[in-house]
């Protein structure tokens, strides 16, 4: 092996990069437009940009594996898809507050991936991508056939919207748009303060030199492990979400298009980043939506980003962003 | 009930002859770029598929057909392999990862947008049954058994006594003294390439007939069977693949009449894990490949 970790990592770098790099001013513009969001664009947008946020969290789980210590998974689809039934079979069976459903959601997604990590994580490379594919379809043929509790392939319909409590309940766009942003905005805070932390530099070290980094000290397996449940904890949480936006799941939300999906907004922005991930979120619903008449069409795109991704832009898009946000700060001071 | 365990075992080792003509090849495209083709299945469907158009759109014959299929896949996989698959020689594995799964949702798609979306009847082959004792097969299956058989034996006849085949072992060995030693590195990754796709068109003409239907997304779970019997016959290892195809067939065989063809899919996922987890280096040798 040449380059352990060639692709879409940027060099070692503080995590603080992600706030610094961004002009005040724009970063104040951004907040404004977001908060304004529903006055201003139809619901046909407000739909993009929640779609978008759904798929921001498990994007941040996946870059925590990818970015921050170098192994590449697929199996967020699987994560992703056990966290919307859980959250989903809560509120129908329960009738518990979404904010129960949520951190269930997470949770109970991260506790399942713990026993899977160990044995998964002995593995490198491909054989660890093949076995996270493997994880996806058991996940599938477990959601169609466990009848009894999922429906097999009827899905589960009706699921009820987000109760917050108080009485309060989530019907509009415009009230998921709010929720979903403030979770969003939380998710990520508590993603960057993980990633900024010292757990963090032990991450990036381990991504960087696993041999070096056990030489240091740093108990590379139990980290691997952790990252991996934590990950998959990120990608349930999506799960609840994308579970109480549709109001109907089905086996289908095991498909490889989630995993494909996630993978392309964290290399398609730049692993290893938070502002990458968080403009690969953006920039794949946008493309996403323009294509969503034709769906084939939208597949052979993405297929053609991963290859642009491998052979043009190993780092994702963040170079050019970060090039914007350059010039932007050198006419605002 | 002995008779029906004989059936199950008869169609498992014919369906097992269907995976390992197609991991055979990945196996071989693994050995000499240490990537796994997460787009293998793709060109057992363009297979079938191009064996379907020139059928049903051309009026071919079956028999020439197979030959129109395998070749038109070829072209397609020479294509790919000179503008995508040799510059992954040196790349790190990410980089085949992706560039691969880019590449099955690139020609799934596109298949599915040019021929739509719908399941199409596969016309020809020869289904009339023959009996042995109680047992009916069709001559097609058997065809496909005696077919995979000679394609091994002359595998291993390319792999140990041709120039080529000696260039592909020492290609899977070591790169860097290949190239030393003035092997074209990028020719026999790309003859590889395309040699390990055309046996994966083969085994797609030849099932159609059986699989009957045909989609576009037919690809895909015959890509995640294939990584299954190539991790049981040992990455790299072309003999192994026979083998472990039979075993992966006969697993599914059984669970499928036993305990229910739902489960049937699972099987190949199950072996996976298990055999990455308790026995890397595959069941026939010791050495691992990763």
């Amino acid at each position: 092996m040449t380059n352990p970790a060639a692709i879409a990592i940027p060099s070692l770098k503080p995590a603080t990069a992600d706030v610094d790099i961004m002009p005040t001013w724009l970063g104040v513009v951004l907040a404004v437009a977001l908060l304004a969001a529903p006055v201003l664009l139809d619901s046909y947008y407000l739909h993009a940009l929640i779609t978008s946020m759904i798929f921001l969290l498990p994007a941040h789980g996946l870059n925590l594996i990818v970015g921050y210590t170098g192994m590449m998974s697929l199996a967020q689809g699987a994560f992703f898809g056990i966290g919307s039934y859980v959250s989903a079979l809560l509120a129908m069976h329960l009738g518990t507050p979404f904010w129960v459903n949520f951190l269930a959601a997470g949770v109970v997604t991260g506790l399942i991936a713990l026993p899977l990590g160990v044995p998964a994580l002995r593995l490198r490379t491909y054989s660890f991508v093949m076995c996270t594919l493997g994880l996806v379809v058991i996940g599938e043929t477990v959601a169609k056939n466990w009848i009894s509790v999922t429906r097999g392939d009827m899905g589960l319909s009706g699921i009820p919207r987000p109760h917050l409590g108080f009485g309060v309940e989530v019907t509009t766009i415009t009230g998921y748009y709010y929720l979903f942003l403030f979770l969003a905005v939380v998710m990520t805070a508590l993603f960057w303060a993980l990633v900024s932390s010292p757990a963090g530099r032990a991450m990036i070290a381990i991504r960087d030199n696993e041999t070096q980094a056990e030489a240091l000290g740093i108990p590379t397996w139990s980290y691997k492990l952790i990252v991996f449940a934590l990950s998959a904890a990120f990608a349930g949480f999506g799960g609840s979400m994308f579970a109480h936006y549709l109001t109907t799941i089905s086996p289908l939300t095991f498909q490889m298009y989630y995993s494909t999906t996630i993978l392309i907004i964290v290399l398609g922005g730049g692993a290893g980043t938070i502002r990458g991930v968080v403009v690969g979120s953006l920039t794949f619903v946008a493309v996403s939506e323009a294509l969503r008449i034709a769906p084939e069409l939208r597949m052979i795109i993405y297929g053609f980003v991963l290859l642009l991704l491998v052979f043009w832009l190993p780092k994702g898009i963040t170079p050019l962003v970060d090039k914007v946000f350059a010039l932007a700060r050198g006419r605002s001071t | 009930m002995g008779e029906l365990i004989l059936e199950q075992i008869i169609n498992g080792i014919i369906a097992g002859s269907v995976y390992a003509l197609v991991a055979a090849g990945m196996t071989m495209i693994f050995g000499v770029l240490r990537a796994i083709n997460f787009a293998h299945g793709e060109y057992y469907m363009l297979g079938t598929f191009s064996a379907w158009y020139v059928i049903s759109k051309l009026g071919v014959s079956y028999p020439v057909s197979i030959i129109l299929g395998i070749v038109m896949t070829m072209a397609i996989a020479a294509v790919v392999g000179r503008l995508v698959m040799q510059h992954l020689v040196t790349a790190p594995f990410q980089s085949g990862v992706l560039a691969t799964l880019g590449l099955s949702l690139i020609l799934q798609n596109a298949i599915v947008l040019g021929f739509g979306g719908t399941y199409k009847m596969f016309p020809g082959g020869w289904l009339s049954p023959v009996f042995i004792g109680d047992i009916s097969i069709a001559w097609q299956r058997i065809i496909i058994l005696i077919v995979t058989i000679a394609m091994f034996v002359a595998l291993e006849l390319m792999v140990a006594r041709t120039r080529m085949g000696r260039s592909i072992r020492a290609v899977s060995q070591n790169i860097e003294c290949c190239a030393v030693n003035g092997i074209d590195v990028e020719r026999v990754v790309l003859a590889t390439f395309v040699l390990g796709t055309g046996l994966a068109a083969m085994s797609g003409v030849l099932t159609g007939p059986v699989n009957v239907t045909i989609y576009g997304g037919m690809g895909e779970a015959v890509t995640m069977k294939t990584f299954a019997v190539i991790v049981m016959g040992g990455m790299g290892n072309v003999r192994g693949t026979l083998l472990a195809g039979w075993i992966l067939g006969i697993a599914e065989s059984f669970v499928a009449g036993f305990i229910g063809l739902q489960y049937r899919d699972a099987v190949g996922f199950v072996i996976l894990i298990a055999m990455l987890m308790f026995r890397p280096t595959g069941l026939f040798s010791l050495q691992s490949r990763f």
